[in-house]
């Protein structure tokens, strides 16, 4: 989409104060929800977001379940009150598909094949959504799968960049989402250097797609040192670890 | 239809022996007496892009709700009111036995009791939120999602909603040209009353108030009781499918008042520091 | 050979460089040895591993496990085991060979609701598990206090030897059912015993990745510290050696040895 006003001032400030590579502030809580296997809590800048994971569990009905690995099923859902006009509950096409994107984005990261005949359910819950929430809901739910003690091979870590007065920024938010040039989230798993979530929304050349997407790795590198602390506090506090040999 | 369904919780016949033996010394599995509720956490403007919104913590019954505010059609029939609309989705985060899809019967059936308990005593004065009568009124909706259940659903829906509804702020809408503008101002919600609402449920001769899920697998029979400030009870629910004698819904309905009222105070004051 | 102790890791981290063999909950990635879970990380001469801190309950064949019936088909119960699937327990196993479903009546011998202990006696990737109450100290357990830790204390709540657990039954004058799966009754004549060992409990379900721990349940329990006999003198999580006689303290001291014949312990697709 073609940009139609201004979003960054002289000062280099986008609509929200920020700098072009600025990551808006993220909060992550895990293990909130006492009814799920694992859960997390984030605020990823406006964004708030509840995911529960209910897994390894059984498949109902039966015939869905495969013999050979775990399926992995995924919701993500928008609260009514989330958005500036209030949503309909029923689910839109837009989470249909995000759902989808979502799913296949922490299925590289799950060894599935570990628990066959299984199902593992990952709910993402938007409370409030203010642009990258989908980057917001997966961050959150590899936290979460990590809380509920599922294999996995690394965690997925999302970000996303995109085109805003012809500049390549990071982390968009829901102004530069709406009137902004370009929109590309990203997920990826930090320690194998694999991406597991792409999409473009707007229009880039050759040297602003390779830019953007180079910003929103490091995004994702960022948001990943945050998922570790967050892991790290809860799950070992303040208790020094042995170092090696004694 | 509705068809009877087995529990799909079920509580192990250990746990009903020691609940026993603590109800033989007026106790209940946590602890509590009969008449006490849990720890309520309250958090409001939690959802700062709504109107109005409130998390509670009632135990581990964990409940958002939010305040969306709009203008649309009046209800028929009620051409001078605003409209109030409230729904509730138990996420299916809550439990292990919540599946995703349209609400069940329990899930509509706390939507329209608690949506009474708001209506009935007529907490919104509708009556000053109508822009063009007959054409174009606020339309108020609040949604209540559900995030952990253990119990009680009923009563932590309720505080939800009236706190997400005590604590919000109302858009001022003005009709220019035969058109309805935003103005930008904001205005404090018309409130006439405080609604709380009180639930209980019967195991053996026992009046439990506020049940966790073990005691609502166990009940016979539960009974809500929402009231006003006024001193008025303004909507009533029995359910579960065993029964309640005159005197449990007597002795209820009492408790149900005074408790309503020291609750309520409360509830006030925290709707008074939010405005602050 | 590099030694590790106690290394604090999320999924992806690495463990440790070279060759050396992957254990439970431990992969490996070009030239390093991935964490598959959050815990606690240890390398020694048989290979890396990592002692979880979080996850469901997977069945293993031999495990003494603690579960609740909720339904019966007419030749088996459905129990509920706290895991990834339902277990069951054969008629049979009760009633003996000639069991008809006709002539006996299931409901006399266990109800829904009713809590057992049981052992897995099989289990693999394309069925659920089979649960058998014949040994000794298994079946229905009619009195006592049930409650529910992460199967992934459980290693810890044993302790060495036992060790830990036979301290907290000692000091509270109570007898303590284990299952593997996480589930425990406690059970006494004395209130205020059962009450005690059951904050015990709790206390080590949440600092079981602490050091020190059996020192401060000792103080929790007024019982005065021992000179520890043993080839160590610091907390271990994961205990060493088996020598017990109790069927659920044997089982569950086997399991967390991690039984190195199955290199991927906590899944059963090997």
């Amino acid at each position: 989409m073609t940009q139609a006003r201004s979003l960054i001032d002289e000062g280099g400030k986008r609509t929200d104060g920020r700098t072009a590579n600025e990551l808006r502030d993220i909060n992550i809580k895990v293990g909130v929800v006492k009814n799920a296997d694992g859960s997390a809590l984030i605020e990823f800048g406006k964004n708030k977001i509840v995911v529960g994971v209910y897994g390894p569990r059984e498949v109902h009905p039966k015939h869905m379940a495969q013999t050979d690995r775990c399926i992995l099923r995924c919701r993500y859902h928008m609260t009514p009150f989330s958005t500036d006009t209030r949503k309909n509950p029923a689910p839109s096409r837009r989470e249909v598909e995000i759902s989808k994107v979502i799913r296949e984005s922490l299925e590289p990261a799950l060894m599935l094949e570990d628990y066959p005949r299984a199902t593992i359910d990952v709910y993402i819950e938007v409370l409030q959504a203010d642009g990258g929430s989908r980057c917001a809901g997966i961050t959150a739910a590899s936290v979460a799968l990590a809380d509920a003690g599922i294999n996995m091979r690394d965690i997925v870590s999302a970000c996303a960049a995109g085109k805003v007065d012809e500049k390549i920024v990071l982390d968009i938010n829901d102004t530069e989402d709406k009137e902004g040039g370009a929109d590309m989230p990203v997920a990826f798993m930090p320690n194998l250097k694999q991406i597991t979530l792409l999409q473009l929304d707007g229009r880039l050349d050759k040297d602003q797609f390779n830019a953007c997407l180079k910003e929103a790795i490091s995004g994702c590198e960022r948001v990943y040192e945050i998922q570790r602390a967050s892991l790290m506090q809860k799950y070992f506090g303040n208790e020094p670890e042995l170092k090696n040999g004694n | 239809m509705s068809a009877s369904r087995r529990s799909t919780v079920i509580v192990e016949n250990l746990r009903k022996l020691h609940m026993k033996d603590q109800i033989s010394n007026g106790k209940r599995l946590d602890g509590r007496i009969f008449n006490e509720s849990r720890p309520l956490s309250i958090e409001t403007n939690v959802i700062p892009k709504a109107n109005g919104s409130a998390w509670v913590k009632l135990g581990n019954t964990e409940v958002v709700a939010g305040v969306k505010v709009e203008t649309g059609e009046p209800f028929e029939g009620l051409e001078n009111k605003g409209a109030l609309i409230v729904s509730a989705e138990v996420l299916p985060t809550a439990s292990p036995f919540v599946e995703p899809g349209p609400p069940d019967e329990e899930t509509i059936e706390l939507a329209r009791v608690v949506d009474r308990g708001i209506r009935e005593s007529e907490m919104l004065a509708l009556d000053k939120l109508a822009l063009i009568p007959g054409k174009i009124v606020y339309t108020v909706f609040v949604d209540c999602s559900i995030i952990n259940t253990d119990g009680n659903l009923f009563d932590a829906t309720s505080y939800a909603v009236v706190l997400a509804l005590l604590t919000s702020k109302f858009p001022v809408y003005e009709i220019k040209d035969e058109k309805v503008v935003d103005t930008g101002k904001v205005q404090d919600p018309p409130i006439n009353t405080v609604p709380v609402s009180i639930t209980f449920a019967r195991i053996g001769d026992s009046l439990m108030l506020d049940p966790t899920t073990e005691e609502e697998v166990c009940m016979d029979a539960r009974i809500t009781l929402t009231t006003n400030s006024e001193g008025e009870y303004t909507a009533v629910q029995k359910g579960s499918n065993g029964y309640l004698t005159i005197e449990q819904v007597l002795q209820a309905a009492d408790i149900a008042m005074t408790k309503g009222q020291e609750l309520r105070q409360r509830v006030i004051s925290i709707g008074k520091k939010e405005k602050a | 050979m590099q030694e590790i102790r106690r290394k604090f890791v999320i999924p992806g981290d690495t463990i440790v460089e070279g060759n050396v063999r992957p254990l439970l909950n431990a992969h490996r990635s070009g030239n390093s040895i991935i964490s598959s879970r959050i815990g606690i990380a240890e390398v020694a001469r048989d290979g890396a591993k990592v002692i979880p801190l979080s996850g469901v309950y997977i069945p293993r064949v031999n495990d003494i496990v603690i579960g609740k019936i909720k339904d019966h088909s007419s030749l088996s119960w459905d129990v509920d085991i706290c895991s990834c699937f339902s277990a069951h327990l054969p008629a049979q196993d009760l009633f003996g060979r000639d069991f008809s479903p006709a002539r006996d009546d299931m409901n006399r011998q266990l109800s829904v609701g009713d809590i057992i202990c049981a052992r897995i006696s099989t289990f693999d990737r394309t069925r659920d598990p089979i649960l058998t109450v014949q040994d000794k100290d298994l079946g229905k357990i009619p009195f006592g206090e049930l409650l529910r830790i992460s199967a992934t204390r459980v290693p810890r709540l044993i302790g060495k030897r036992g060790s830990m657990i036979q301290t907290i039954e000692s000091a509270t004058s109570t007898r303590i059912t284990i299952g593997q799966n996480g589930l425990i009754v406690v059970s006494g004549k004395n209130k205020d015993g059962i009450e005690l060992a059951i904050r015990a409990i709790h206390m080590v379900e949440e600092e079981a990745h602490t050091s020190n721990l059996t020192q401060r349940i000792r103080q929790l329990l007024n019982v005065p510290d021992e000179q520890q006999e043993g080839s160590t003198n610091r907390d271990d999580v994961v205990q060493e050696a088996v020598d017990e006689p109790r069927a659920d303290v044997l089982a569950n001291n086997e399991r967390a040895n991690g039984d190195e014949s199955s290199a991927e312990d906590g899944n059963y697709s090997k």
